[in-house]
């Protein structure tokens, strides 16, 4: 077989259990042993998001999901780094962050929702401020680690061909910790997704997670299953997309190589 | 060929300071004189303070108490009249060999095609002609050796500083870039630092080989391998394998009470 | 050769170490009492303080408290066992992994506060939802642990103990699981803390009894000092959750370096 007659074939056959799920749900939910509402069918659920898609709602849903979850990862991303950095050469600013990060990290920010609205008001500025607590955190962990890891021969090397610390930082420390960073932020990604989703629900309004919500107050169970497979295959783009940014900006690095080098 | 010392070190002390546990003294009251354009082993046990002599002159370290003079200058930092080449060739991963050779000259004052040229010669000097867009991680351990050999010698350092370059490679790669760094050095006649543990090496590629004792380091004894290396057999003549047990009985003394310190 | 620390200087040590988090409660302090902010907005340290006290005095916390803790750990319990046992399973049988192996790289980057609503509709606003919610959204990580703590098992450490007579199911008990361990235990760190967003997060939203129903409930009212109380209540029992199991993972893997 050749090559991408094999991918072919292997795409195909992870596909295999996905649809037999699929089928297996329709067949189940068709059954009677569960109610409709316990378990509309897949067709069912289908048909509503083709409503959602006709009026339009489906795609302000996602627009407005979207919108605030990568603002508040973008936000979380370019702070997150530069916070990072910061710890990693700077020791006072580490003593003084190192047990904000450390505590802060394992709580669940998510309590502080209520503060953040007193605070911030109802619209999207506290939900994206509520992304942007949850998901600096593995982005600065990941960048203080990261450039930790820089082996001191590369500095050193730098330096002996006349590298300045400036030229140090942007060609050398932060190329070098780019697969680490890249890790953290692949971990930010899907938690900026979770937080956005309830935020949505505890305030209401556009965005896939108050419909959802809508849909249960009403006791729509495919309104409500719906916005499940709206978000799952939202947030498995997302991180497939990660993925795709993380080999490309990563072509040169270790695990790219699969059975290259002597 | 100027016979003055290049490199001065006179009653240099370092310590080793981990971040946990007590400091240790690793170089005591150590002197040595380089000359312009010598080839100079620092052999010594592991653990005798070699590479952090290296490392010393080189402006890796800071100079606690002693001279370190380059050219009648003391050192201040690293800088691009000593290159140093690593054991795990300090290659960045995220260029490619050609982009790596280029880093040093770019600090240059070179015009563009000049720095080009040059960084061309350098790999095809120590023979990676075809490899130029290859990445690090593409390369073998020796390859990546010759891409960090090249990229030292394309900013035309005075000086070469070598920490057990050849270490991370195997018997046979190892053998084959001795011999072509001592074809290299001929053709290039820069003042070369080579650190090693391995006494065939240091006999081998060496005008002279300075021993080093155990923790804390010092100078030993300096012995003169000063013979006609183009002899392809010359490992085998009586000369070579002398030589080679005079050192090894000096270094051998070293090694045992390393050892046994590690022990205690 | 390095010396322990002594306990007086590793309490020291502490001290240093947690020093800023006790300038920024002193910050709080002044600020708010100075009021450079609100003391609506930010109520003093010492008022949230005394809040917590009373609230601790009349129950509410504790009870709350109580609800929202066993909810958590029902839901992780069933995580951790179910989801571990399928981590093994995918990992010993190729077909297992085949089928499965999909599946769970499809749910995987769902968020799981997506499940809310339907154990809501499912089991209503009580314990059964939010155990539920928290039996699914905490599954996978612990099966991925499992997963790839399994195959990554040493085949040199699994010869030596086939060639010294070891049985299949002996083997697995004695090489497969402990090499398994420090991994599975990373997925089961990720799936506590996950268990906290869950749980905090559906309380919020869909609750009549727990931590996140009470701080809404608090908020509601006005009494923003117990609010904030309660808050940080929260905020550091999943804070000294993960600092136990760190310590309980130091313990279980003494044998690592």
């Amino acid at each position: 077989m050749t090559n991408t007659m094999h991918r072919l074939a292997w795409s195909t056959a992870r596909l295999l259990p996905i649809v037999a799920l699929i089928v297996a749900w329709e067949i189940f939910a068709r059954s009677g042993a569960v109610t409709p509402f316990m378990l509309p069918a897949p067709s069912a659920v289908a048909e509503r998001i083709y409503d959602d898609a006709l009026d339009g709602d489906l795609f302000i849903n996602i627009a407005v999901t979207l919108y605030r979850a990568l603002i508040g990862f973008a936000i979380a991303t370019v702070g997150g780094v530069v916070l990072g950095t910061a710890m990693a050469r700077n020791t006072a600013a580490r003593w003084f962050f190192d047990p904000i990060i450390s505590v802060g990290f394992p709580m669940p920010k998510i309590a502080f929702l209520p503060v953040i609205i007193l605070w911030l008001g109802l619209y999207d500025v506290s939900k994206i401020t509520m992304v942007v607590l949850d998901a600096i955190f593995p982005v600065v962990t990941a960048t203080i680690a990261g450039i930790a890891g820089v082996e001191k021969e590369l500095l050193w090397s730098a330096r002996n061909m006349g590298a300045k610390d400036r030229e140090m930082l942007w060609q050398i420390l932060l190329p070098a910790a780019l697969p680490q960073i890249l890790t953290g932020l692949q971990v930010a990604l899907p938690i900026a997704l979770i937080v956005v989703v309830v935020t949505e629900m505890q305030m209401g309004g556009y965005g896939l997670g108050g419909a959802m919500m809508q849909a249960s107050r009403f006791a729509n169970s495919r309104g409500v299953f719906a916005g499940i497979v709206e978000i799952a295959v939202i947030g498995y783009a997302l991180v497939a997309a990660m993925a795709v940014l993380r080999r490309r900006l990563l072509a040169w690095h270790q695990e790219a190589q699969e059975g290259a080098g002597v | 060929m100027s016979d003055a010392a290049q490199i001065i070190v006179e009653d240099v002390c370092h310590h080793y300071r981990p971040s946990v546990g007590r400091e240790v003294l690793a170089l005591e009251n150590v002197s040595l004189e380089v000359r312009e354009r010598e080839f100079l082993a620092l052999l010594g046990p592991s653990g005798c303070g070699k590479s952090t002599l290296l490392y010393l002159i080189g402006g890796f370290l800071p100079i606690e108490s002693g001279k370190v003079l380059v050219d009648d200058k003391p050192v201040a930092g690293p800088g691009p009249d000593r290159g140093i080449v690593f054991q795990n060739f300090a290659l960045f991963p995220w260029k490619t060999v050609r982009k790596n050779v280029l880093y040093g000259l770019e600090r240059q004052p070179l015009r563009r095609e000049e720095r080009e040229k040059r960084a061309q010669a350098f790999i095809d000097l120590v023979g990676l002609t075809g490899f130029e867009e290859s990445y690090p991680s593409q390369l073998s351990g020796g390859m990546k050796q010759r891409a960090a050999i090249a990229r030292t010698l394309a900013f035309d350092p005075r000086m070469l500083l070598m920490d057990e370059p050849f270490g991370a490679l195997d018997a046979q790669t190892r053998s084959l870039m001795q011999s072509e760094l001592l074809a290299i050095w001929e053709k290039t006649r820069k003042t070369v630092i080579f650190v090693t543990h391995d006494v065939h090496e240091a006999v081998f590629l060496a005008e002279r080989v300075a021993v080093m004792s155990a923790r804390p380091g010092r100078i030993k004894t300096i012995v003169d391998t000063r013979f006609d290396k183009a002899d392809p057999e010359i490992h085998r003549t009586k000369m070579f394998v002398d030589k080679v047990d005079e050192v090894w009985n000096l270094v051998r003394e070293e090694a045992i009470k390393a050892l046994e310190k590690r022990l205690s | 050769m390095s010396d322990g620390l002594a306990p007086k200087a590793a309490a020291s040590n502490a001290l240093v170490r947690y020093a800023p988090l006790l300038f920024l409660a002193l910050a709080w302090e002044a600020a708010s009492r100075l009021h450079l902010v609100s003391s609506l907005a930010l109520p003093p340290l010492t008022d949230v303080a005394q809040a917590w006290v009373e609230l601790v005095q009349s129950g509410e916390l504790v009870t709350n408290g109580l609800s929202s803790l066993y909810r958590a750990e029902a839901g992780l319990a069933l995580a951790i066992v179910v989801g571990g046992a399928l981590g093994i399973f995918m990992a010993s049988s190729r077909l297992a992994n085949a089928m499965l192996g999909p599946l769970v790289e499809l749910f995987y980057p769902m968020p799981k506060s997506a499940l809310i609503p339907v154990t809501v509709l499912w089991l209503g606003f009580g314990d059964g939802s939010k155990i539920l919610l928290i039996f699914l959204g905490c599954m996978l990580p612990v099966t991925i642990g499992a997963y790839n703590g399994a195959r990554g098992s040493d085949r040199h450490l699994i010869w030596s103990a086939r060639s010294m007579g070891a049985h299949r199911l002996r083997m697995i008990w004695d090489v497969v699981v402990p090499s398994a361990l420090p991994e599975f235990l990373n997925g089961v760190r990720t799936a506590l803390a996950l268990s906290f967003i869950l749980l905090v997060s559906s309380e919020l939203i869909v609750s009549r009894q727990g931590f996140g129903y009470l701080i809404g409930y608090l908020g509601a009212n006005g009494s923003y000092e117990a609010m904030f109380a309660v808050v940080l209540t929260v905020a550091f029992t999943g804070f000294l959750a993960d600092r136990v199991f760190q310590f309980v993972v130091m313990v279980l893997l003494r044998w690592r370096e």
